[in-house]
């Protein structure tokens, strides 16, 4: 039994700090690229750790369905869901958005997040419990971070609407047997209507989760 | 005897509490709340006996019927509720003719009216039987649901947070708007003439069986309301389909043999999850008292007894929804195969 828990920390740290790294060289690449070259360049400096370190966050899902973390799946859906979709469904398949800054935004203010959310994760899970510089930074950088990465996100999306629709990708058609059509357009513009309610509700749960864990430790 | 109220804080409610006769029921209760406090009505009212604290289990709420008396410690004259509001709220009348005018209404729009140019096709659009019967099948099914709302089910009490309306009407209208643009589309491919008279035939005799299921469960109640359920004999037992949620469920089916579109199936399966869940719940509760009436009948060791053996799955009805719950034994099981029991005690 203590067998399994300790095989879950170990499997755990090396998760957490693997992808780690792979922000790390996000961020790393960003800032150089930008020092050096320009915004434009940043994407094509990024792309594969970046793709690499976010569809990692998949084995999250499955961590927290086999309960191997405590991290309720539905707050961890929507914002994976919303990664994955400008990652591969706006970055990747539309070339055109590569070059436009706020492909830097967007890198910058998730692999800060993502620097300091896995590194906070890999110490707990080494060494018991997380410094509280850590715990502070974890809870305390979203305040700016959510909103210029929410922006980029929705900025991208939109910059891209008229690739979408002039490329009809992943658009299917009628007439077909199963009277089905999907219409990567419409579908682009309802994501971001979601994010108009949705963001405040995330940004409401992050409040309220940094108030538990900040109050929490002061009494500890 | 005197009540005093609190809130989930601790904080007096009412100040000085109140003063109630000793016979006092809990709706009598409700009411001397209403009276002082202007807006918090009967069906907003949650009223709870006092958890000690660190207790774990879920607080005891105050059954309407009882009387004030069959909550008090031993012989005191005292009690004390916690009181919690719950917003305001709708009648479930209210609440079911608002979600199912939408699909009612919206559904035909697509079919009479040219709203397709606006999504692009011009020209003339040629409808196919198949899409003038899914019409008539998917109105009268509404319009079905509408009637039973009206003239059919009996509620007790129960109300539903003012809230479900805009999450119940979003979720049957905009599923409504997306099937019917499918159904209506000017490229819609139909089916085969025979699969869609094999499902319309099968969904209409689906409709009809769970009108009649309706109606058993409408039986049960008193006009008020109140339930009491005798076990039903020999020519009662019904060891055809007689489930309300999965008639529900098998009607859409035949809708969506008939019309063939993803739209369709994906509101089956959303439905159907939806049903299943309020089903388990419902068994959850039932499990003690059926357990407990089953001793009363000799029938039941052996019905049981079979249907734990055949039992795959199972539906229950509708009950704290439509307000069969509170005294409902009804306990149905359903085969995936072909057979449902219909058993209540």
């Amino acid at each position: 039994m203590a067998f399994f828990s300790l095989l879950r920390r170990l499997y755990l740290t090396i998760y957490n700090w693997v992808v780690f790294f792979g922000w790390a060289q996000v961020l790393f690449f960003a800032l150089s690229t930008l020092k050096e070259s320009g915004h434009q360049h940043v994407y094509r400096a990024v792309e594969r750790p970046l793709q690499l370190a976010q569809t990692a966050a998949v084995l999250e899902i499955f961590h927290g369905l086999v309960g191997l973390v405590r991290s309720p799946i539905t707050a961890t859906l929507p914002q994976i869901g919303s990664r994955l979709y400008v990652t591969w469904g706006i970055l990747w398949s539309f070339p055109e958005v590569q070059t436009h800054v706020l492909v830097s935004s967007l890198v910058i203010s998730w692999s800060i997040t993502e620097i300091i959310r896995y590194s906070f994760f890999g110490v707990k899970e080494l060494l018991g419990f997380a410094p509280a510089w850590l715990l502070w930074l974890r809870y305390s950088t979203f305040l700016l971070l959510y909103p210029t990465g929410i922006t980029s996100e929705v900025g991208l999306i939109y910059i891209a609407l008229p690739y979408i629709k002039e490329s009809a990708k992943y658009c299917l058609r009628m007439p077909n047997k199963w009277n089905f059509s999907f219409d990567y357009f419409y579908a682009a513009l309802l994501v971001i209507a979601f994010y108009v309610p949705g963001s405040p509700h995330m940004y409401q749960y992050m409040l309220g989760q940094r108030k538990r864990a900040l109050s929490k430790s002061k009494r500890e | 005897m005197k009540v005093t109220v609190v809130t989930r804080s601790g904080r007096e409610l009412i100040k000085g509490g109140l003063e109630l006769d000793e016979s006092a029921t809990v709706v009598d209760l409700q009411e001397a709340i209403h009276r002082r406090t202007k807006k918090y009505y009967p069906s907003r009212q949650r009223l709870t006996l006092p958890l000690q604290p660190g207790s774990k289990e879920r607080p005891v709420a105050l059954n309407y019927k009882k009387s004030v008396k069959d909550y008090c410690d031993g012989n005191s004259s005292n009690l004390t509720v916690v009181f919690k509001d719950l917003g305001p709220q709708i009648s479930y009348r209210t609440l079911f003719f608002w979600e199912y005018l939408g699909p009612l209404l919206i559904y035909p729009i697509f079919y009479f009216f040219p709203v397709y140019q606006y999504f692009g096709y011009k020209g003339e659009r040629l409808i196919h039987p198949v899409q003038t019967y899914a019409l008539y099948y998917w109105c009268f099914h509404y319009f079905k649901r509408i009637m039973e709302t009206f003239f059919v089910h009996r509620f007790s009490h129960a109300t539903s947070p003012l809230s479900n309306v805009f999450r119940n009407c979003a979720y049957y209208w905009t599923f409504g708007s997306y099937i019917a643009y499918y159904v209506n589309h000017p490229l819609y491919t139909p089916v085969s003439d025979l699969q869609m008279k094999i499902g319309f035939g099968f969904g209409l005799v689906c409709q009809v069986t769970n009108f009649y299921c309706h109606i058993l469960l409408r039986n049960l109640r008193s006009p008020d309301g109140n339930g009491g359920y005798q076990i039903p004999h020999g020519f009662l037992f019904n060891i055809v389909t007689c489930a309300n949620y999965t008639t529900e469920i098998y009607q859409w089916v035949g809708f969506n043999i008939a019309t063939q579109t993803v739209a369709g199936y994906v509101f089956l399966v959303v439905a159907a999850a939806i049903m299943t869940n309020w089903a388990l719940a419902k068994h959850r509760r039932l499990r003690k008292v059926t357990c407990f009436s089953l001793f009363l009948n000799k029938l039941f060791p052996i019905l049981l007894h079979t249907l734990k053996e055949a039992c795959a799955s199972y539906t229950i009805n509708r009950g704290s929804n439509s307000g069969f719950l509170s005294d409902s034994s009804l306990y149905q099981i359903h085969f995936l195969g072909c057979f449902s029991f219909y058993v209540s005690s």
